[in-house]
This record gives C-alpha cells, sequence and structure tokens, in this order.
C-alpha cells in the first residue's frame, strides 16, 4: 500500500473545514476541502485524492449519497466518516456507515491524534 | 328484590286493611241481613198462628151460637138435632156434631142415628175431664175419630146452666180446613209450613200434607217447643232438610205454628253476598297488582335501560337514551348520567391531547437534545482541531493566526449559542424585560453587517444591503439579536456562492426589516412552523431551531410581527421582522462623546488566568493604563495605593464576593468619581439588579467581547 498523502476534506462547516485542514497540513497531509458533495466530486475528478475524510451531514445532498458515489467512480479511495450525531436521537449515523463498510468512522469532537493514526492504519 | 316485587308488596300492604274491614262489614251486614230476614219471619208465623187460632175460634163461636138454642135447655133433642144438622151443612170442614153430659156420655150424635149406642167421649179424650171442671171451650189433639175412623180434632164448648155444665157441645173437624189455611199463605214451595197440635201431632203441613197428618212433628222442633213456646231454631224437617224454623204455641188452643225455612234460603243471600265480596276484592287485587306492575315496569324499564347504557360512560362514549324518560326524577338522573358521561368522554380527551402534547414535547425535547448535540460538537471538532495546530505550530506562522482566528470565532458562536439558549427560556418564561431607547433599526443592522464582515463571516456568500433610517422603540441588544439570528440563518441554508440581502425601510407606521437569501427555501408547510421552537424543516439540516423562534418571540415582545415566505425548496427564502415604528428624535448635539477612548486607570479584578489576561490585553491594546489582582484583597490594596477610574471586578473571586469588593471601594472613595463594572456569567436580571445594589454602573455577562467593553466603557457615568 503506498503512502497516503492526498486528503479530500468534506464539511460544510467552514470553521471546522479549516482547522481540519491546518491539522493535517501540520502532520505533512496535501488537504483539499469541499463544502459539498457535487464540489467534492468535481475536485476529485480533477486530481483523485487518497482519503475521503467527509461528514454525513452536507446542505445539497445526504452523505450516504456521497459515500456510493466514491464508491463508484472512485473504488480506491479510502473513506473516513466523521460524524455530530443524527437530528434524531436514537439515530446513529456512524453506525450506518460502518454496516456501508467505509474504512473508519470518527465522532465529533475527536482528537487530532486520532485521525492521524486512523489515517496512518489506512 | 326487584322494584317489581316491591310496588306488589306495597300495593297488597295498602288494600289489606281495606280487606280487613271490608270483611268486618260484610259480616255485620250479613249478621243484620239474618236478623232482619229472621224478624220478618218471625213476623209472619205470629200472622199465621194468629190465623189458626182464629180458625178455631171461628169454630167454637158457632158452637156457642148452637148453646143458645131453647131446644137444648128443655130437653128437646130432636129439635136441636135439626138444628145442628142445619149448622153442619153450613161447616163444610165439620164431620159431627155431638152433645154430651159433663160425664162424657152422648146423648146426640149427628153421625149416628137416635137411640144407637154411642162411646163416652171421656174415654178417649184426656182433656175431657179438667176442661169441663174449667167450665172452658177447648180445642181437643188430633185423634182417629172412634166414630169417623178418619183423622180428626174436636172442638167442644161446655154449656153452662145455673152455675153448673149440664152439657158439652162438640164438632168434629177435618184437617183439611187447616191445610187450606197454610195454602193460602203462599208459603214459598221450597218452605215447610206446619200446624201441629198440643200432642205435637201434625195438623196441616204444606209439604207432603197426606203423608204428614197425624205424624209427630220433627225431633228438633218438639225439642224447640220444650224448651220455649215461641222462638226459632236451627234444625232439620222430618225430610232431613236443614231448615231455621221460627215457631209459636197459640196459649188459648195450645196448637203451634212452624215455619221450616231451608238453611240455603236464609243464607243464600249472605252468601251471594259474601261471594260477590269476596270475587270483587281479590279481582280489585289482581287489578291493582296488575296496575303495580305495569307502573313498576314503567319505572324500571327506563332504570335498567340507564343501566345498561351506562356502561357508555366506562368506555367513554356518549350516553344514548331512547326515549326521553317520563319520571322526573328519572329524567334528572338520565340528565345528570348524561352530562357525567360528556364529563368523563372530554376528561378523556383533555387526557389524550395531554398526552400527546407530552408524547410530542418529549419527541421535541430529544430532537432538541440531538440537534443541540450535533451544535456544540461540529464547534468543539474545530476547537480541538485549532488547538492541536497552536500546539504543533509556530505561533508566527500563518497556520496559527488562522487557528487563533477560529478558535476567536467559535467560542463567539458557541456564546452566542448558549445565550440564545438561556435567553429562549427567558423569553418563554416572560422573564425579559426590554431596555428601550429610540434607535435606528438601519443603524443597528449595518453595524451587525459591518462586524460580521470584518469577522469574515460573509466570505462565501454576496451579501448586499439597502437601508433606509427608520426609527423604533427598542432594546437595542435585543434587536441585534434578531438581526444576527436572521442573518445566522440566512448564512447557514444558502450555499457558498449565492447571494443575500439585507433591507431595511419603512413601510406605513412600520420598519421593516427583511433579509432575502438564494437559500434551499421552504416548504409551503414551513412557512409558519418554521418559527417554532426545535423545530427544522425536513430538508433544512443543521439548525438549532432556536434562532428563528427567538427572533419571533423577540419581535413580539416589542409589539411586532414575523413572517417567512418562499417560493418553495431551493427558491430562496424571505423573512421579514415588521416592528412598530416611532418619529426621529431631535439631533443631540452632545451625542455621546467616547469619552474614555483610552487613557483610563484601570483595576481588573479576575481570578481566571485565561480571562485575566484576555481582558487585560483588550484593556491595553484600547491604550488603558491596567493592574491586576487576582482576588478582593488584593485588589483593595492596589486600590489604597492608587485610585482607579474605572474597575472591572469579577462576582466569583475566591476571598469575597465581587459585590463586596464593590462595596467597600465605593465607601473608600468618598466623593471621588469611580466607574464600576461587574463581570459575571450570569446574564439574569436579577443578577445585573443586584450588581445595581451593589453599586455598579454596569453588566458585563461572560464572555466579554472587546466591542461590550469599549460600550461598557464609554457608558460609565
Amino acid at each position: 500500500m503506498s503512502q497516503i498523502r492526498n486528503i479530500l476534506l468534506v464539511d460544510d462547516d467552514a470553521d471546522l473545514r479549516l482547522a481540519l485542514k491546518l491539522a493535517l497540513e501540520a502532520a505533512d497531509y496535501l488537504v483539499v476541502v469541499a463544502a459539498s458533495a457535487e464540489e467534492a466530486l468535481l475536485l476529485q475528478r480533477r486530481r483523485p485524492a487518497d482519503v475521503l475524510v467527509t461528514d454525513i451531514f452536507m446542505p445539497d445532498g445526504d452523505g450516504f449519497e456521497v459515500i456510493e458515489r466514491f464508491r463508484r467512480e472512485f473504488p480506491g479511495t479510502r473513506i473516513v466518516v466523521v460524524s455530530g450525531g443524527g437530528k434524531r436521537a436514537k439515530q446513529d449515523y456512524l453506525v450506518v456507515a460502518q454496516l456501508m463498510k467505509v474504512d473508519a468512522t470518527l465522532q465529533k469532537p475527536f482528537e487530532i491524534q486520532a485521525l492521524l493514526e486512523t489515517l496512518r492504519s489506512l | 328484590m326487584p322494584l317489581k316485587a316491591y310496588l306488589v308488596s306495597l300495593t297488597l300492604a295498602a288494600l289489606l286493611p281495606v280487606a280487613i274491614f271490608a270483611g268486618v262489614v260484610a259480616y255485620f251486614l250479613l249478621a243484620e241481613q239474618r236478623e232482619t230476614f229472621r224478624q220478618g219471619a218471625e213476623a209472619r208465623t205470629l200472622a199465621v198462628s194468629t190465623a189458626v187460632d182464629a180458625s178455631l175460634n171461628g169454630s167454637i163461636a158457632t158452637l156457642l151460637a148452637l148453646a143458645t138454642v131453647p131446644a137444648l135447655e128443655q130437653g128437646d133433642v130432636a129439635t136441636l138435632r135439626d138444628r145442628a144438622h142445619r149448622i153442619l151443612a153450613t161447616q163444610p170442614d165439620w164431620s159431627n156434631i155431638n152433645l154430651a153430659l159433663p160425664s162424657g156420655r152422648q146423648i146426640m150424635n149427628l153421625q149416628r142415628p137416635a137411640g144407637a149406642p154411642l162411646p163416652n167421649i171421656a174415654q178417649f179424650d184426656p182433656l175431657w175431664k179438667p176442661a169441663v171442671e174449667a167450665r172452658q171451650p177447648f180445642v181437643s189433639a188430633l185423634v182417629v175419630g172412634p166414630v169417623t175412623g178418619q183423622w180428626d180434632y174436636a172442638v167442644r164448648v161446655p154449656v153452662i146452666r145455673d152455675g153448673s155444665v149440664k152439657f158439652v157441645l162438640s164438632a168434629v173437624v177435618k184437617p183439611g180446613s187447616m191445610s187450606r189455611l197454610l195454602e193460602a199463605q203462599n208459603v214459598p214451595p221450597d218452605w215447610v209450613a206446619v200446624v201441629i197440635d198440643r200432642n205435637n201431632r201434625i195438623v196441616a203441613r204444606t209439604v207432603n200434607p197426606q203423608a204428614s197428618i197425624g205424624q209427630l212433628a220433627s225431633q228438633s222442633l218438639r225439642d224447640a217447643l220444650a224448651r220455649s213456646p215461641t222462638g226459632w231454631f236451627h234444625g232439620s224437617t222430618i225430610e232431613g232438610t236443614v231448615v231455621y224454623t221460627p215457631y209459636r204455641r197459640s196459649d188459648s188452643t195450645g196448637w203451634a205454628f212452624a215455619m221450616g225455612i231451608p238453611a240455603y234460603a236464609v243464607d243464600a243471600a249472605a252468601s251471594y253476598a259474601a261471594w260477590m265480596l269476596v270475587v270483587g276484592l281479590l279481582g280489585a287485587m289482581a287489578v291493582a297488582v296488575a296496575a303495580a306492575y305495569f307502573v313498576s315496569r314503567g319505572i324500571s324499564t327506563p332504570i335498567a335501560s340507564l343501566a345498561a347504557a351506562t356502561d357508555a360512560i366506562g368506555r367513554g362514549e356518549p350516553l344514548h337514551i331512547a326515549a326521553d324518560p317520563t319520571i322526573s326524577e328519572v329524567r334528572t338522573l338520565a340528565h345528570a348520567l348524561q352530562e357525567s358521561a360528556r364529563a368523563v368522554r372530554e376528561r378523556q380527551e383533555l387526557l389524550e391531547r395531554e398526552k400527546q402534547a407530552l408524547q410530542a414535547a418529549d419527541r421535541a425535547k430529544d430532537e432538541f437534545l440531538a440537534t443541540l448535540s450535533h451544535e456544540l460538537r461540529n464547534p468543539l471538532a474545530a476547537l480541538t482541531a485549532a488547538a492541536h495546530v497552536l500546539k504543533v505550530s509556530d505561533p508566527s506562522r500563518e497556520a496559527a493566526i488562522k487557528a487563533r482566528a477560529v478558535i476567536e470565532r467559535q467560542t463567539r458562536h458557541m456564546a452566542r449559542l448558549i445565550a440564545d439558549l438561556l435567553d429562549i427560556g427567558r423569553v418563554s418564561a416572560g422573564k425579559v424585560g426590554l431596555e428601550r431607547e429610540r434607535l435606528d433599526l438601519a443603524q443597528v443592522a449595518g453595524n451587525a453587517i459591518r462586524t460580521w464582515r470584518g469577522s469574515g463571516r460573509f466570505e462565501r456568500h454576496r451579501v448586499s444591503s439597502q437601508l433606509a433610517p427608520v426609527w423604533v422603540d427598542a432594546d437595542r441588544t435585543r434587536i441585534e439579536q434578531i438581526v444576527a439570528n436572521l442573518l445566522d440563518n440566512a448564512l447557514k441554508f444558502t450555499p457558498a456562492g449565492k447571494a443575500i440581502w439585507v433591507n431595511v425601510h419603512a413601510e406605513g407606521d412600520g420598519a421593516v426589516l427583511c433579509v432575502r437569501d438564494e437559500g434551499v427555501g421552504l416548504l409551503p408547510e414551513e412557512t409558519a412552523s418554521v418559527f417554532d421552537l426545535f423545530v427544522q424543516g425536513s430538508h433544512r439540516q443543521g439548525g438549532m431551531g432556536i434562532g428563528l423562534a427567538l427572533v419571533k418571540r423577540l419581535a413580539e415582545l416589542h409589539g411586532g410581527t414575523v413572517w417567512a415566505a418562499s417560493e418553495g425548496a431551493n427558491r430562496g427564502a424571505v423573512f421579514t421582522v415588521r416592528l412598530p415604528a416611532v418619529p426621529e428624535p431631535p439631533v443631540q448635539s452632545s451625542a455621546a462623546p467616547v469619552r474614555r477612548a483610552g487613557g483610563l486607570s484601570v483595576l481588573l479584578v479576575e481570578d481566571n488566568d485565561d480571562a485575566r489576561g484576555m481582558l487585560q490585553a483588550m484593556l491595553a491594546s484600547s491604550g488603558h493604563e491596567v493592574r491586576v489582582a487576582q482576588d478582593g484583597a488584593s485588589a483593595l490594596a492596589l486600590a489604597a495605593e492608587s485610585p482607579p477610574d474605572v474597575a472591572l471586578i469579577d462576582i466569583g473571586l475566591p476571598d469575597m464576593e465581587g459585590y463586596e469588593v464593590a462595596r467597600r471601594l465605593r465607601a473608600e472613595r468618598g466623593g471621588r468619581r469611580l466607574g464600576l463594572v461587574a463581570i459575571t456569567g450570569f446574564g439574569r436580571p436579577e443578577d445585573q439588579e443586584r450588581a445595581f445594589d451593589a453599586g455598579f454602573d454596569a453588566h458585563l455577562t461572560k464572555p466579554v467581547t472587546a466591542e461590550r467593553l469599549t460600550q461598557a466603557l464609554a457608558g460609565l457615568p
């Protein structure tokens, strides 16, 4: 398995996007960010990333659909799902994501160290 | 026991005394009737008895007339015989006339030729001797005549000449005369009238007349005659018929008359009346019981149907009563039951509604908590990441600067989130008082837009504004909250690169604030509910659902309204707030100069290192001279060394409360000017009030921003 370098980070929260980008860049990853699923797909087609780190919620699309489309178009891309929990108290999107056989899931808020270890383990 | 049985018993109980009384009355009536009958019968008996006497006396009178014939005195038997024959011919019932000496020796007998031997009468008539001695006419008993050979009786008259009995004249009479006399009485055919002689032999009888003549009277009649010459007895005839019998024996003749009246004839009327009474009573009772039964059915049927209907109450259904009961009490009961059924139903419906409301509230709470958790996780994740960057990066590098900016924005975001959370609770509970002032809505909106633009929050959207001055009488802080929440909502639901417009203008007598976006829009059903607490549109995810609710309540608190409009999903939305407009205030020449823009001597009392450092940096950057203290005692010591112009005091100090520090500072200041600003974690009105009571001039709630700090210092006296 080749060394992971390129990361596509998708989240609709600008500050979270920025802070994660900065943290990952500090760990020498190359990070491209997107605020929506559409944007993420465009960027990935232009220059495919090794790993997709995506929130399950986004304004223009269900996060699960993003995961499905990446699976179809870019089967080699690893997928890490982060989530802040569902609108419904009893829904746990991370469990659903795990059932979709994504590579890893993280519950917000998470330590950056945990994210870095997850990326290293891929 | 069923009601029917009660009513039937009641009826019988009411009838029973009547029946007893009727029985007693009937008894006396019957006795009276029987007595009347008896008196009637006795009177009739007396009459017949008198007729019998009269008949006998008639024969005596006829003989007495014959006794006056001169031939008798002269002993002329032949002439006498001739006269006697002529009399005999006029008396159809006489069979013979004879003449005898007082000794009983006959000297003339019309049934025998003159000179023929004749029996001595004294030998076969036991009454002869005493009657001759008594010198009175008499009637013999019934005997078989020695001459006639038939049952007959004799009427004898002593003939007295010169003071002594010379002869006795006798007439032999056939009983047939008595039979005719009885027949003339028209006795009812089943009654038995009987004439008997002094020896109780039957002379005449209406029943079996021929066979009875010469027979002894019945034993019961003979016993009764032995007891008393006159009376009434209950006995039987010689044929055995049970009869009531009035009877009478004549003093003058010794003969008796009796009239046997069959018992059934006497009792018939009585028993008929008794039967009528019994039948009538039984009939009346039957009618009464039947009536009671039907009346009870009239009572019990509606009650039973009510009882059946009341099952509906338990099931919470309406009470159906087929017909309005005619009995007023039952009707009252029915109406009461209907009322109670209605009450039960209403209570059940109320409970059901309350249950649904509770369930809805519970769901809303769950969703709220989930959303709140989501809302807190994003900023916390950003803060964690930014803190990590600060830890691993050189502080001077661009990454660290950006990370600090992230921390600043996210702390502010969380502070406002928490403020909104507290505010919505207080506004809902009616605990928010407005500090109204006359202000320009356009200016407030403009300030907010400038601040947000300056902090970079608009960098991903095209935000433009069109603001015309319009004045409102409002709480500045609350209006700022309204503007901020509407902007926040627009940013949250508008994709990057799309436009947002802010518009303030006067419209009629209202001041209108309008925020329009090109965002995800609203479904028609969402335009009203979007202002409800914790409610989010199905396609509008990621919000707390409290910002717009707070906008609505704050607007209403100011006497204003708020509404949302959208052309549909992904067609953008318009949120409009309309507040009552007021006239523009006169321009003031000395419009609040920022007197304390810098150069003040500030004493900062705060035990938390981070907060103290931040505030110190803010104050220093504004050009103030700052001294710091970590507790109340050292603050008072510093103030004693050199009095400050302004003291910023945290309320929760380790050694004493900030209120106490303020009071002591104020006390030591005398007349000198001192501005006191309280810093607390609580923004409730009672906290502010307590601060002002302690002598504070202003009150700041954590976290304190540079802007609010500057405003507070500018507002000091």
